[in-house]
């Protein structure tokens, strides 16, 4: 036994550091959760209607669209990028879908061709990033920008570009299971795929090792740059299925829609949760946490009848409260900062 | 009455702490300690990693808060609130992690914090310059701290130390970055600024430093002090004994015994002429299987570089590049993955900015050398595969934590290290390349780090150990390879190598 001073240290070990791997830290995603179910009892008792079905059901139709997003966003922050063309892939992708329709072209067709549009943008996206190495949030507000500028110039004639009727767009959008509208299954089904990706899967699991440390996850073998490629491939994607989505509940897509605060809305309820925007952080949870708490705060808003400017207000010091308790509660002392020595 | 005259007496000491306890979530870092720093004194500080010594330290020049016991300077009770208020009162620290503004030059960085009010470049250059002079140190205040070797930022550090009349100056590890040229010059200006009255703490994993320079000896154990004395009573053995509270004389850097040195097996890798812009040119060696390869050279000689463009990390020049020949068929890697899949993984140096995924568990770390080396074939991740590989692979590097849920950052820095070597393991590779894998590692992990290497070359595979300190390559290597400017200019047997023989090639 030529290392018995190994047990001593092992001893050392547990005296020293043992208790804190063990206790679940109140981090932001368990404060935003405590602070969306006091908002929800509160709604719930204060507020007539709040607590019908009918009311729980529109809710989560209304936040549906933003967390389809947000799923999106979520994959390409914890891989440690932003994606800022979003919401302008979402509109501008649909509308180009519709007037092909309108324009008389097959659905099959125009569905593959703005489809392969679609991949297109995310991979210039994701190839600008990870090969050219321009930081992802100029490549994205500029490809985000020309999206829009080019499709609103040069292939629609108006803001808002309607459902041909008749169409399955239309269609879908009327589909009801239980009285549950369609985007709610679409956005579960979609949350659970993402959740299945990142956590079960090998390229799931590579989105974290590069978030964390793009050095250690290159040198280790893991191949960075593909996969960063891949999120902003799957982000547009996404962002197509948002858009199909939005068409179909409103049976056309407004474009000006790319000038509004929903960017922001997504990064918000992305960055609430908890997704950490330094990367490596997070998962579908944190998106659903971040989703409810906007979603339940909106609807509360809207049937108190307060103003659209003080919502926005709302949000934002929500937010802050979020970012700035997790700050106070889960401090980065010398022990979590540095590496060895203390 | 005596008490009283002999504290007059004494010149009492610039530091005194009693009884100081910091604790961090109710942990003790450093509990109870009583520490006295005399004037004009070089103290050394020693202690195994986690022993508690730059948390003492920091406390001293305000960059922790004790959570209990009383300081004081000069003889009145302190507490310094911030870094820069004990800077004001005298206390410089100098950082492990250098704490030089990189993208500022040398000038602006000396006066950083002291600006005056309007602040123009070319005054503070020129007497950045006047005062660099007078340290000896050959800095050009022009230059930007980026730009320079980490003997250079060390020096800028010190001259802002001294530059702020500090009367004590801390020094945690000044000397891990340095080469041993460098090192004199170090110990010549840390004897120059005791002569000036200046009260010096150096914190050190290197025991010979501490013996060579400093007038007393203090070491910590698991945030105790277990030893404190003049250096005259102190030798090797007796500090590692305090320090790690055991003897270990003998198991750590023995001279090897030369029937044990093992025999070149199989020619695995071939490389000739290769060269990477300034830093390796026209490098050429071989590496065998079932040995131990160690290559000595100063930092900048570009041993570092050589091997990193072995394992696909840099890439070589296009042109002139040279060939690398991996079981004597040519390869050329764009990205480590290809090194990798070949069975080449290189240990990184710098473990925490290249080696661990500091917001994961031990699992998780480990678990990325298996997905990404291409020996998970399956698409599909499973927990239970994760924690199993965690269990195994934990056992086999006596990695050190409470569960494998641990995160890694919250691990002493040999876990740590141990971590990063399982996690290039995992990957089952042929040939497995250190650089300094004992690199801010303490006694004891040291010497298991040691025999897991051993492990390696007795199961067979290559094996490159880089490092800058002589007795562990003079220790773990079959065969010494040393570099200087860029490429191997000498090889040793370990039969015939001496720390001499192999410093005058490197130098020279």
């Amino acid at each position: 036994m030529p290392i018995s001073p190994a047990h001593i240290r092992i001893d050392r070990f547990l005296v020293s550091k043992g208790n804190s791997s063990y206790r679940q830290a109140l981090n932001q995603e368990t404060i935003v959760l405590a602070v969306t179910a006091l908002i929800f009892l509160a709604a719930a008792v204060g507020l007539p209607g709040f607590i019908a079905p009918e009311n729980l059901v529109a809710i989560v139709r209304s936040v549906s669209v933003l967390g389809i997003l947000a799923l999106g966003m979520g994959i390409v922050i914890i891989g440690r990028g932003i994606d800022l063309s979003a919401v302008a892939i979402m509109a501008m992708s649909v509308a180009w879908y519709l007037q092909l329709l309108n324009d008389g072209m097959s659905d099959g067709l125009a569905f593959a061709y703005v489809l392969a549009l679609v991949l297109a943008i995310g991979a210039v996206n994701g190839f600008l990033a990870a090969y050219a190495e321009v930081p992802a949030i100029f490549v994205t507000l500029a490809s985000g920008s020309f999206v829009f500028g080019f499709v609103r110039s040069q292939v629609i004639s108006q803001d808002a570009v309607p459902v041909p009727p008749g169409n399955w767009v239309e269609v879908f959008g009327g589909f009801r299971l239980l009285d549950i509208p369609v985007e709610v299954f679409v956005f579960a089904v979609l949350a659970l795929l993402t959740a299945f990706f990142l956590r079960f899967t090998k390229w799931g699991r590579y989105v974290y090792y590069a978030g964390d440390n793009p050095v250690a996850a290159r040198n280790i073998g893991i191949p960075v740059r593909p996969m960063m490629v891949l999120r902003y491939v799957l982000s547009a994607v996404i962002a197509f299925v948002a858009g199909l989505l939005t068409a179909a509940s409103l049976h056309s897509i407004n474009t000006r829609v790319v000038n509004s605060t929903l960017l922001y809305d997504i990064i918000l309820v992305a960055v609430i949760g908890g997704i950490g925007l330094s990367g490596g952080k997070g998962g579908v949870r944190n998106v659903l946490v971040g989703a409810a708490l906007i979603g339940i705060m909106l609807n509360a808003m809207t049937i108190i009848d307060i103003p659209l400017i003080y919502q926005n207000l709302i949000k934002s010091t929500i937010l802050l409260f979020a970012v700035i308790a997790d700050g106070v509660l889960n401090p980065r002392d010398e022990q979590t900062a540095q590496q060895g020595d203390i | 009455m005596d008490a009283a005259a002999r504290d007059a007496a004494a010149a009492q000491p610039v530091i005194r702490l009693e009884q100081i306890t910091k604790a961090y979530r109710g942990v003790p870092a450093v509990k109870n300690v009583d520490f006295e720093l005399r004037r004009g004194e070089i103290h050394a500080l020693l202690g195994e990693n986690g022993a508690g010594k730059s948390t003492l330290t920091k406390i001293i020049a305000g960059a922790v808060e004790a959570t209990s016991g009383t300081m004081m300077h000069n003889g009145r009770t302190v507490a310094y609130a911030s870094p820069s208020e004990a800077l004001d009162a005298g206390i410089a620290m100098v950082f492990q992690e250098t704490s030089l503004v990189p993208s500022m030059t040398v000038a602006q960085n000396l006066y950083l914090g002291s600006e005056k009010f309007l602040n123009r470049l070319r005054g503070i250059t020129i007497s950045a310059q006047q005062f660099l002079q007078s340290l000896n140190f050959p800095v050009d205040p022009t230059a930007l701290v980026e730009t320079l070797g980490a003997a250079k930022r060390q020096m800028v550090e010190i001259a802002r130390a001294v530059h702020h009349n500090a009367e004590v100056i801390i020094f945690d590890e000044p000397t891990a970055t340095l080469t041993p040229e460098e090192k004199r010059h170090f110990f010549a200006l840390i004897r120059r600024l005791k002569a000036a009255g200046v009260s010096i703490v150096f914190i050190s994993h290197a025991l010979e430093e501490a013996l060579l320079i400093a007038d007393r000896i203090t070491v910590l154990r698991d945030g105790e002090l277990v030893s404190t004395g003049e250096t005259a009573g102190y030798n090797r053995e007796k500090i590692i004994a305090a320090m790690v509270g055991r003897t270990l004389s003998g198991e750590l850097y023995r001279q090897r015994n030369p029937g044990d040195i093992r025999p070149a097996g199989r020619r695995v890798l071939s490389v000739q002429d290769i060269s990477m812009g300034k830093m390796v040119r026209n490098n050429s060696f071989s590496v065998f299987e079932g040995q131990i390869t160690g290559v000595f050279g100063l930092i900048g000689s570009g041993r570092t570089e050589t091997f990193k463009v072995i394992a696909g990390i840099h890439k070589r020049d296009f042109l002139r590049g040279g060939t690398i020949e991996l079981d004597d068929k040519p390869v050329r890697y764009v990205v480590p993955r290809e090194a990798v899949k070949d069975g080449i993984v290189y240990v990184t140096e710098d473990r925490k900015t290249e080696g661990i995924f500091e917001t994961m568990g031990i699992a998780e770390n480990l678990f990325s050398g298996l997905l990404a080396g291409g020996h998970e074939k399956s698409a599909i991740v499973s927990m239970k595969e994760m924690h199993a590989l965690a269990r195994e692979w934990t056992g086999t590097l006596a990695i050190r934590a409470i569960n494998d849920n641990a995160r890694v950052v919250e691990l002493s820095g040999g876990n740590q290290q141990k971590v990063v070597i399982g996690k290039g393991l995992v990957e089952r590779p042929r040939i497995v390349i250190f650089d300094e894998p004992t690199r801010g590692v303490d006694v004891g992990a040291i010497v298991e780090i040691h025999q897991i290497i051993n492990r390696l070359a007795d199961e067979g595979l290559a094996v490159v150990v880089i490092s800058s300190y002589l007795p562990e390559i003079l220790n773990l290597s079959d065969r010494i390879l040393v570099c200087r400017q860029g490429r191997i200019v000498e090889e040793f047997s370990p039969s015939e190598a001496t720390e001499e023989k192999i410093m005058y090639a490197a130098v020279h």
